[in-house]
């Protein structure tokens, strides 16, 4: 049980640019936090420097408000699951998951006890006499997991853990560690690039891109309320549509221009815009999810599109569109919705669901 | 279907052809060191009766058995020296960037002189502090060429896989010195044993330092064999007896040595 706390946390390898850049961010007791971001982005510095095993260049690490910037890795009582595992390849399964406990003298009956209770917990109870190369990535996987179990440590570092396995094994593994932190309510750090990870497992997650915080949110308030361009386009697959405007006053009603569709601006949100409509350039944003093949009673705002591609995924249709002004966006339709390429088609796009960007900040305008 | 035969024999055709290559001189003189002076010499090879007599009497010649017992002195001290310190130094490379990029190719640039550039200071210096025709000499000459090449060889070992897995020991608790001693040293172990095989091996064959460095107490096989004279003269059956003794310890320890190499090389611990 724990919370850990950065404090303006940078690192900077050699020369380079900061790998880590100033960030700040607060993971509560027993809280599943994921880290999220693209390949290269700090995810695992950040990690790493929490764990221990990197120097911490500039700024604050605190647990459970105990500084810990120069406390030994040792010392910190936090388990690691590496992506590749990294198990002890000269010992057993048992004797893998007991060598911390060893190390932490303690008593040998205690030892036996703990590792049955985790091996079964994990179902690995067959496999404790087998060296870690007689075992399958998932089940070298799961014993991992279960050496950082066994030590009961304050807090769980995940780096990737999941990354390694296949599609079906990575949604058991899923549901099972989000059950296992419901049991155990201990902290969980989780480090990913994967988005379903990111949005089913975290209480919150925490997005990244190159070495800054994005943003932190719960997985729906961030996907509701992208805090900017980067995460908007970044979060759900396929990504928000994000297309280039400008604002247009036309007595009293205030319009958008995008692609050469012209779109009203709702009277109720009108307002709320009133105060940056003075900017003339806008970035709109509409998820893929918010295109529809039909008005709903005149409620949503007509496209005329072209279709440029179709990805019939079976449980729904991807359909790429060109807009008139030539701009390629993506909808998320019915799985029995089919189009030939290169026909016309009349898309609606549910307008109350938009986001608007600043295109120089680049984040979001208004908050409704 | 012949097609296929053909595929298969070729590369073993082109194989023997080679390996004979290098095989033939070696059973010519185990042919000659199994016969006497007499028929050593003949061609085609007379067989008379095989026998051992010239490995008897080269056993009972005292300097035989010095050079014999030099080389083997030499060469263990060499090994147990080289190999901890190599490995420290590799550990220091490859977990502390010691020194950086310079430091390791200078270690690494020793061994591209020619040796014989080297070894000419290295008897002045030697005579200074007469260290010639002594085995710590002997000792001190070959660490210079093995102690290089095996930090060399082990930076790549200590660089791999093992540096997660060293650090998976010390989130579990362990000191550096724990994760070294427990984790590391016993994964690592079929790679130094190779190296110091490896190391065992060229200060067994070396000869240049030897010929020049060492004198009538401290001479290696090499350069005993290179002047090897019996009381008789040169005998060209009782030399290939030598010569067969002094090749046999690399002919037992390479086999050993590729499967630790390989085995230190992949830690099959990470699939
Ligand atoms: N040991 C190191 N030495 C120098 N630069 C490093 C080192 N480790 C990471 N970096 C750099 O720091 C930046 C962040 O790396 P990091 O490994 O934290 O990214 P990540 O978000 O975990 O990426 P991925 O999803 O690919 O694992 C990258 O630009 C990387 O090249
Ligand atoms: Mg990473």
């Amino acid at each position: 049980m724990s919370e850990i706390t950065l404090r303006n946390v940078s690192k900077i390898y050699g020369s380079d640019d900061a790998a880590v850049n100033n960030i700040n961010l607060d993971i509560k007791d027993g809280e599943f936090m994921v880290l999220l971001g693209p390949s290269g982005c700090g995810k695992s510095t950040t990690l790493r420097m929490i764990a221990g095993l990197e120097s911490i260049t500039a700024g604050d690490i605190f647990i459970d408000g105990k500084l810990i910037n120069d406390i030994d890795p040792a010392e910190r009582d936090l388990a690691i699951v590496f992506q590749n595992y990294a198990l002890y390849p000269h010992m057993n399964v048992a004797a893998n998951l007991a060598f911390g406990l060893k190390l932490r003298k303690v008593p040998k009956d205690q030892i036996e006890s703990r590792i049955l209770k985790t091996a079964n917990t994990l179902g690995i109870s067959e496999l404790l006499t087998r060296r870690p190369r007689e075992l399958s990535g998932g089940q070298q996987q799961r014993v991992a997991l279960g050496r950082a179990m066994v030590r009961e440590p304050v807090a769980f570092l995940f780096d990737e853990p999941l990354s390694n396995l296949d599609a079906k094994l990575r949604a058991t593994m899923r549901t099972e560690l989000v059950k296992l932190h419901n049991d155990l309510g201990t902290t969980i750090i989780h480090v990913t690039h994967d988005q379903v990870e990111a949005m089913t497992m975290g209480d919150r997650i925490c997005i990244m891109r190159k070495g800054i915080i994005e943003q932190v949110g719960k997985p729906l308030e961030v996907y509701r309320n992208p805090a900017n361009i980067f995460v908007a386009g970044f979060l759900a697959s396929p990504p928000m549509n994000l297309i280039e405007g400008s604002f247009e006053q036309e007595g009293d009603s205030l319009k958008i221009e995008v692609s050469g569709i012209t779109l009203t601006i709702p009277a109720h949100f009108a307002n709320a815009y009133g105060n940056v409509h003075s900017r003339k350039d806008v970035i709109l944003g509409i998820r893929p999810e918010d295109i529809y093949t039909d008005s709903n009673d005149g409620r949503y705002t007509c496209m005329e599109t072209q279709v440029v591609a179709v990805e019939a995924l079976g449980p729904e249709t991807i359909m790429v569109v060109k807009l008139p002004g030539g701009k390629e966006i993506s909808a998320r339709l019915d799985r029995s919705f089919r189009a030939p390429i290169g026909s016309a088609l009349k898309l609606y796009a549910d307008i109350e669901r938009m986001h608007l960007f600043d295109p120089e900040t680049e984040k979001a305008i208004v908050a409704r | 279907m012949h097609k296929g035969l053909l595929k298969r024999l070729l590369p073993h055709v082109v194989l023997l052809v080679f390996s004979s290559a290098i095989l033939f001189p070696i059973l010519w003189m185990l042919r000659v060191a199994l016969t006497n002076k007499m028929n050593a010499y003949q061609i085609p090879p007379v067989w008379g009766n095989p026998n051992f007599n010239n490995f008897i009497e080269i056993f009972a010649d005292n300097s035989f058995m010095g050079y014999f017992v030099n080389s083997l002195s030499i060469a263990i001290g060499t090994t147990l020296i080289a190999l901890p310190l190599a490995a420290a130094m590799a550990y220091s490379f490859a977990r502390y960037n010691t020194g950086g990029l310079p430091l390791r190719l200078a270690v690494l640039s020793s061994q591209m002189l020619p040796p014989v550039i080297l070894v000419l200071p290295l008897f002045s210096l030697f005579l200074k502090a007469s260290l010639l025709n002594t085995q710590t000499g002997m000792i001190i000459a070959h660490i210079t060429i093995s102690l290089p090449f095996l930090a060399w060889l082990l930076v790549a070992f200590f660089e791999g896989d093992i540096v997660i897995i060293e650090q998976a020991a010390r989130i579990d608790g362990a000191t550096r010195l724990q994760a070294f001693l427990r984790i590391t040293m016993p994964i690592m172990a079929p790679g130094l044993l190779a190296a110091g095989l490896l190391s065992f091996i060229l200060s067994w064959n070396e000869f240049l330092f030897a010929l020049i460095l060492s004198g009538p107490q401290t001479n290696t096989l090499p350069v005993g064999l290179s002047s090897y004279q019996s009381h008789r003269g040169v005998d060209i059956a009782l030399l290939s007896a030598a010569a067969i003794c002094a090749i046999l310890p690399v002919f037992i320890l390479l086999p050993l040595m590729k499967k630790h190499l390989i085995k230190g090389l992949s830690l099959g611990a990470i699939k």
